[in-house]
């Protein structure tokens, strides 16, 4: 890999943590921001986690809400049931949702393209149903919806502030920190595993299953992989999601869920991690905005939905394709290395 | 250096989303000319015709406000939507609370959706008022939760009712159940087996669907083969159309008891397919509101009032909607409150006034009812009459009953 | 068994309208590789517009075949205008640009036509009562639905197979290069394909609101689901599959409900992911769908 790009990183992840800090110390600022740059996050953290498995094999997941609502729920059966502390759970609802990736991830090695867009779309449909299945009660025992609120085991329970480090924190300051910095974790280990040796794997199946294994790469590992790692992520956001919430019901995590997400990371640039905050802020912003322009009914879906489509014509390579065309004159001339 | 550009604008866009978003602090939601109240209503999604709650007491309250108000005071009704999901309900009632800065919450809507926000506000001391749904839960509970407070009689009452009244009338018949598989479902078929008290092996047959289901053709098959005389419809007026329809289309003649929730004048006559439709016929249910379709309340001060204020305030809204006087009655009972919380409203003095109504000139209700609530008692309607669907329209029978869990 | 057959026949009227939409799925695919998720919404909107034509004054018979002809040229013109830029270019393009279409329209039909219950068709066009034969109703709207799906299915066999047009029509799906070389405006067949599908959606959205009423903007979501579920099932480039698709899911998920009674497996709720694991069982069992055609890649 190029210094060049090492250097890019580096600052990247040198300012976003810079951006997290000096938000510590910004004036008061209203609430309700720090809920939105938590979803925000929330968004970020998922998407990032699509784009490995959509943008750098080639695997398209329409099933991505699953995952979320496998680590969310995770997070909350835990919290409610077994009195699990709300930010270990993190990590199970992690290796969880990776599990279930895994698990998924094997049966779609058979299947390609449209196929498995479907299917994994049918997994999102069938998640809410299945999350409201009442045999599901002996492991989930206080019914569909899970009430976190006044959980002792979650972080300000009741929405009371947070101690961390000494300072007292407004519950909602405490989520949003609390997700953006996972998310710089995850985006720093996103970036170091598609850099090296996976990366490159997962590259090569994308451009070219037959051409990888003729290399040597052994696809079905790294297409499962690529769908565990991709899987975590989509369940770290859930966990996130859920704790924000102190909530957690079946009718969270819809099928619209899934396809927003692969929205997200469409508009992002697939293959691409910088433009993830801009599909992020795509499908968080767009919506709010259009309720902006007119609260009637329908109005916002057909702004949104006019936007998308207008994107999909315009920017057919995301954010990141369609900045990296915009840039490519001024890098092109001040680097002569071809970029990777 | 390009990329870094874009590095930098990405951080702080991080660093000024909140900013952005910035606020100033505000009172929780009253000042000396105004009250900012707010609630959660389905504006899209499966449940988007219920929203007509919050469009008749939005009107009501203009109305109201073209009078000069309570107190002075001009009431802010904000709603905001919720898709019917609990979880989104939780989210927008915080958004309400905590950006909004509401003094109260009132007339938000659903079950579940009122369920997942109650532990929220009560810790909070948010006033939860009226809220649009027949749970009992909502009034049984007021002991753990006292901020939050019932409207309408509940759906085990009214399941009673219906109980007590085949028992007297009916005895022997059998009985099927299509029911909603949800506590609104559940707690009608509870309040049904309680009125129907040793009659309750009468029931042979009880099939339920849910709410995401496309229709309930398949259930209306397993209930006819019952073979039952009654049918009672548990179920959102979407599935009660579809029901009517089903049991005509397979000749099944059972006589058929319809709940509240979907026993709106226009859902009826939408189920009755312009009169062709004849399973509607003989229809029963329970009423505490007045049909501003009955020919019966045509000239009743409260329907002309009624209409007056939809023609003025709400514009393009379908004046059929028996909803949006369901809105009227609980906004006139909120203001009722209102006004017995004192000349400087705190959340306290208003949560007391709403727990302690004797509210008996709602114009809204029927004839003699009244909105009564005391510190032991969180159900603000507890009366109803029976109605009988005859050519077209509701008619009431029997006396006002009392409606109690 | 009486319980057995009425379950079949609801589940074959039901399966109709799934194959109906379905078959618009796959014509889409056969001709343009796109598999369309706004299907259920072009239905949707297409039968709002008949509403309102229902509304102004025309009766519904005749208020039918015009809201196929408007399906037909609404169908034409959204593949003319924005779905050919997306045509051969990488899967996910077109996967996002159907996503946007499902979105704007929904978003259309609540804004242009709001939210209040409503009928369709206020006069019942089908006789509302029942044949019963030994026990099993049969409700004539039933057996009308799946009479006109009966005659447009083959109408569309015949047009495919014994018209020169059908001839275009596969000739353009199955290599366009080559039937541009024959003269085939390749461009025009396919928007054609669009133009059908939207007219079957079109027939699919108006039998659902005279089965599943009322008239409301989200009730195609969960029949484009079981039409999904049916074209994967019959493979996305079987016509054929389709149809048995959609009447297969139909019936099956009536039985499958209804019979849970006596496995207790609370079933009641779980229709859509019966649906599913269909699906995921035929394509891991044969990943082209059980009609489809294998695809053996030239290595």
């Amino acid at each position: 890999m190029s210094r060049l790009t090492t250097v890019r990183a580096a600052v990247t992840a040198v300012a976003l943590l810079a951006g997290i800090v000096l938000m510590y110390f910004a004036p008061h600022a209203d609430r309700i921001g720090y809920i939105k740059g938590a979803q925000l996050g929330t968004y970020f953290i998922a998407i990032l986690g699509l784009n490995i498995v959509t943008g750098y094999t080639g695997q398209i997941s329409l099933g991505h809400g699953a995952f979320m609502a496998i680590g969310g729920y995770t997070t909350a059966i835990l919290v409610s049931e077994h009195g699990v502390r709300d930010l270990w759970t993190i990590p199970i609802a992690a290796l969880v949702a990776g599990l279930a990736g895994f698990i998924v991830g094997v049966p779609a090695l058979r299947l390609s393209g449209l196929y498995l867009a479907l299917a994994t779309f049918g997994l999102a449909l069938a998640m809410p149903a299945i999350l409201s299945w009442d045999k599901l009660d002996a492991v989930t025992k206080s019914g569909h919806e899970i009430q976190l609120f006044n959980s002792p085991h979650l972080i300000g329970k009741g929405f009371e502030d947070v101690h961390f480090l000494g300072r007292t924190l407004p519950f909602n300051h405490a989520v949003y920190y609390l997700t953006w910095g996972i998310a710089l974790v995850l985006l720093v280990v996103a970036w170091l595993i598609l850099r090296g040796a996976p990366g490159r794997a997962f590259r090569a199946v994308r451009d070219s299953e037959l051409a990888a294994t003729s290399s040597g790469v052994h696809v079905a590992t790294y297409k499962t992989l690529a769908f565990a790692i991709s899987a975590a992520y989509a369940g770290i956001a859930g966990s996130l999601f859920v704790i924000a919430l102190a909530f957690a019901d079946p009718q969270s995590f819809p099928a619209t869920l899934s396809l927003t997400l692969l929205v997200g990371a469409a508009v992002a640039g697939l293959g691409s991690l910088w433009g993830v905050l801009a599909g992020a802020a795509f499908v968080q912003f767009l919506p709010d905005f259009a309720v902006h322009i007119s609260k009637a009914q329908g109005v916002p879906d057909t702004v949104y939905g006019a936007a998308l489509i207008l994107i999909v014509l315009l920017l057919p390579t995301g954010v990141a394709g369609g900045l990296r065309r915009a840039l490519s004159p001024l890098t092109t001339r001040l680097y002569t290395r071809s970029q990777s | 250096m390009p990329r870094v550009l874009l590095i930098a604008t990405a951080a702080l866009l991080v660093l000024g989303i909140p900013v952005a978003f910035g606020g100033t602090q505000a009172d929780p939601g009253i000042t000396p000319t105004s009250i900012h109240i707010g609630g959660t209503v389905p504006l899209s999604g499966s449940a988007q015709a219920f929203q007509s709650v919050a469009k008749g007491a939005d009107a009501y309250f203009k109305y109201v406000n073209a009078r000069g108000g309570v107190n002075k005071r001009k009431i802010n009704y904000e709603y905001l939507d919720d898709q019917y999901i609990p979880s989104e309900t939780v989210r927008q009632t915080r958004v309400l609370v905590e950006d909004k800065d509401v003094f109260a919450i009132f007339n938000s809507l659903g079950t579940e959706q009122n369920e997942a926000t109650r532990p929220y506000l009560n810790t909070k001391d948010v006033p939860q008022l009226f809220v649009a749904t027949g749970g009992t839960t909502f009034g049984r509970d007021r002991q753990q939760y006292p901020w939050t407070i019932a409207y309408q009689p509940t759906y085990i009452a009214e399941g009673a009712m219906y109980g007590s009244y085949i028992r007297r009338t009916q005895p022997k018949a059998k009985i099927a159940i299509l029911y909603q598989d949800d506590s609104y479902g559940g707690d009608l078929v509870k309040g049904l087996e309680r009125g129907l008290g040793p009659r309750k092996s009468n029931i042979v047959s009880r099939v339920s669907y849910s709410a995401t289901d496309d229709n309930v053709q398949s259930q209306i098959a397993r209930l006819r083969s019952s073979k039952a005389g009654i049918l009672m419809l548990f179920a959102t007026p979407k599935f009660v159309i579809q029901a009517y329809q089903y049991v005509n289309g397979l000749g099944w003649k059972p006589k058929i008891f319809v709940n509240a929730v979907s026993s709106a004048s226009n859902v009826m006559v939408l189920s009755s397919s312009q009169g062709k439709n004849k399973r509607v016929e003989g229809s029963i249910s329970i009423v505490f509101l007045k049909d501003p379709n009955d020919p019966k309340w045509a000239k009743d001060p409260a329907v002309l009032l009624y209409r007056k204020i939809m023609k003025k305030y709400a514009r393009g809204s379908n004046i059929k909607d028996v909803y949006n006087l369901y809105g009227m009655s609980v906004a006139f009972t909120f203001v009722d409150a209102l006004k017995h919380a004192g000349k400087s409203p705190t959340r306290a003095s208003l949560m007391r006034a709403a727990t302690h109504l004797n509210e008996r000139n709602n114009p809204f209700l029927l004839p003699r009812m009244s909105v009564r609530t005391t510190s032991t008692d969180h159900y603000p309607l507890d009366q109803a009459r029976l109605q009988r669907w005859h050519n077209g329209r509701w008619i009431s029978f029997g006396g006002l009953l009392k409606a109690r869990s | 068994m009486t319980e057995f057959l009425q379950q079949v026949v609801a589940g074959l009227a039901s399966g109709s309208i799934y194959a109906l939409l379905a078959l618009g799925i796959v014509i889409i695919y056969r001709s343009t590789g796109i598999v369309n998720f706004a299907q259920g919404e072009m239905a949707t909107f297409t039968t709002f517009i008949a509403w309102t034509l229902v509304d102004h004054g025309l009766g519904y018979w005749a208020a039918f075949p015009l809201t196929l002809l408007i399906a037909f040229a609404g169908g034409i013109a959204l593949e003319r205008t924005i779905v050919r830029r997306v045509e051969g270019g990488p899967v996910i393009t077109a996967v996002i640009l159907t996503i946007g279409l499902f979105i704007l329209l929904g978003g259309l039909s609540n804004w242009i036509w709001k939210a209040e219950v409503r009928s369709f068709p206020p006069d019942r066009p089908f006789p509302t009562s029942a044949w019963d034969l030994g026990g099993v109703a049969i409700s004539k709207q039933d057996a009308g639905i799946l009479a006109i799906t009966v005659v447009l299915v083959v109408a569309l066999w015949a047009l495919f197979q014994l018209t020169k047009l059908g001839l275009a029509l596969r000739a353009s799906a199955l290599n366009p290069t080559a039937s541009r070389l024959v003269g085939i405006r390749v461009g025009w067949m396919l928007a054609l394909g669009w133009g059908l599908a939207a007219a079957l959606g079109a027939v699919a959205g108006l039998f659902t609101a005279a089965a599943s009423p009322p008239l409301d903007p989200n009730m195609m979501r969960p029949v484009l689901i079981y039409a999904l579920a049916a074209a994967v099932l019959g493979g996305l480039e079987s016509p054929v599959g389709a149809i048995i698709g959609g009447l297969a899911i139909g019936v099956l998920l009536n039985l499958v409900v209804t019979y849970d009674t006596h496995i207790h497996l609370d079933l009641d709720r779980m229709r859509i992911p019966i649906a599913f694991l269909m699906i995921l069982i035929v394509l891991l069992v044969r990943p082209s769908g059980l009609l489809g055609r294998s695809v053996v890649r030239r290595v």
